[in-house]
């Protein structure tokens, strides 16, 4: 549980190798500093997110020292945390999103991802226009809800 | 946690889901290897004698790594029953309500209904499924919704949440959201819900229960 959500995050920002070692991090941390999680501040998967993203963050820092090393030129490192960010919050709307119902979850996959119109999604899926919408709406509302709670 | 405070609108959401591509929904699970290394830190630790017995959530996280990591040692002795740590059966039902109608404030569209809500656990995932239905469809341009609420010391509404819309002819399970407790949002609520744009609760519930431990 929520072992893919990490270690997505980590190979999204990372080599094979540095996110297998990145991902046993986190989940160690995560085990020994279990106290400090309160799920009326967040979320578990957010909490699990905010660790990857700062063990991310001190990884991409120490290889960055290295290079500095190496070369005078290094990676813009507020562009690259910046990265690292926007990668944990689009996954942050993936799990927000595998959470849902099955059928807002599916409407929403078909409109954003299939580029289909609400007309279409609903001769697919054989309901009226209006639940499409309805879906769309109540989807997308129950997703950010998600994200402010998990963001306290 | 704390440190990623920011606030999110509807239209925030809608731009990284458009942003997005559908193989971003792919996730990758961690090869073995991965949870063998967790497994050996983690169990090495849980087997200390001095080590902190946590409860409530906390005590979930830890149950839930360190489930991750009993499968992979047991794995690698060949064992293939997957148990955790002691703990019920993957799939349980840990808490049921009964759903009334109140004829004094609840909506006349439910006044025939009746319904049960049972809290499945599925290892770890929690959901409520609701069973022995007989429910009501609600008019054109609404939907049924489920919504767990936290009463106050009251019994009023100290805050809500919504877990989903609910097909009244197969009323299905609902995952509940990550980071609702419903040992705290405890009661089960379907409303009557117009699509008027308010994503909030429209007030007009049909039937209403506390959810008691089995």
């Amino acid at each position: 549980m929520y072992g893919d959500l990490v270690y997505t995050f980590c190979r999204r920002t990372l080599d094979e190798g540095p996110a297998k070692d990145v991902t046993q991090e986190v989940f160690i941390s995560a085990f020994r500093s279990c106290k400090r999680f309160k799920p009326e501040r967040g979320t578990l998967a957010a909490w699990l997110i905010a660790i990857t993203k700062n063990r991310i963050i001190d990884h991409v820092r120490t290889e960055q020292r290295h290079d500095k090393r190496r070369s005078d030129a290094s990676p813009d490192e507020v562009a690259v945390e910046s990265q690292i960010e926007k990668t944990g919050d689009r996954l942050m709307v993936v799990e927000a999103l595998r959470s849902l119902p099955s059928r807002p979850r599916q409407v929403i996959a078909m409109h954003y991802f299939e580029d289909l119109t609400h007309r279409q999604i609903a001769e697919k899926l054989s309901v009226p226009l209006g639940t499409v919408k309805s879906d769309l709406r109540r989807g997308i509302s129950q997703i950010r809800r998600q994200l402010e709670s998990a963001h306290g | 946690m704390g440190d990623d405070r920011r606030g999110w609108s509807d239209s925030d959401v809608e731009a990284v889901l458009g942003a997005m591509g559908a193989d971003e929904l792919e996730l990758l699970d961690p090869p073995d290897e991965v949870w063998d290394g967790i497994a050996s830190a983690v169990l090495t630790e849980e087997s200390r004698p001095d080590t902190v017995i946590a409860m409530g959530p906390q005590r979930r996280l830890r149950r839930i790594i360190l489930s991750a990591a009993a499968a992979v040692v047991l794995i690698a002795v060949g064992v293939t029953l997957v148990v955790t740590l002691g703990e019920d059966d993957p799939v349980q039902v840990v808490a049921t309500a009964e759903l009334a109608h109140d004829p004094v404030v609840f909506d006349a569209l439910g006044a025939e209904a009746r319904a049960g809500a049972d809290l499945v656990d599925h290892d770890g995932r929690q959901s409520i499924k609701i069973v022995d239905a007989s429910l009501p469809t609600p008019e054109a341009g609404a939907d049924l919704e489920v919504w767990l609420i936290q009463p106050d010391d009251e019994g009023n509404v100290a805050d809500l949440v919504s877990i989903g819309l609910l097909d009244p002819e197969d009323p299905g399970s609902l995952d509940i959201p990550t980071g609702y407790d419903p040992g705290v949002y405890f009661v089960v609520d379907i409303s009557v819900e117009p699509r008027d744009g308010d994503a909030g609760h429209s007030g007009r519930s049909i039937l209403r229960g506390p959810l008691q431990d089995v």
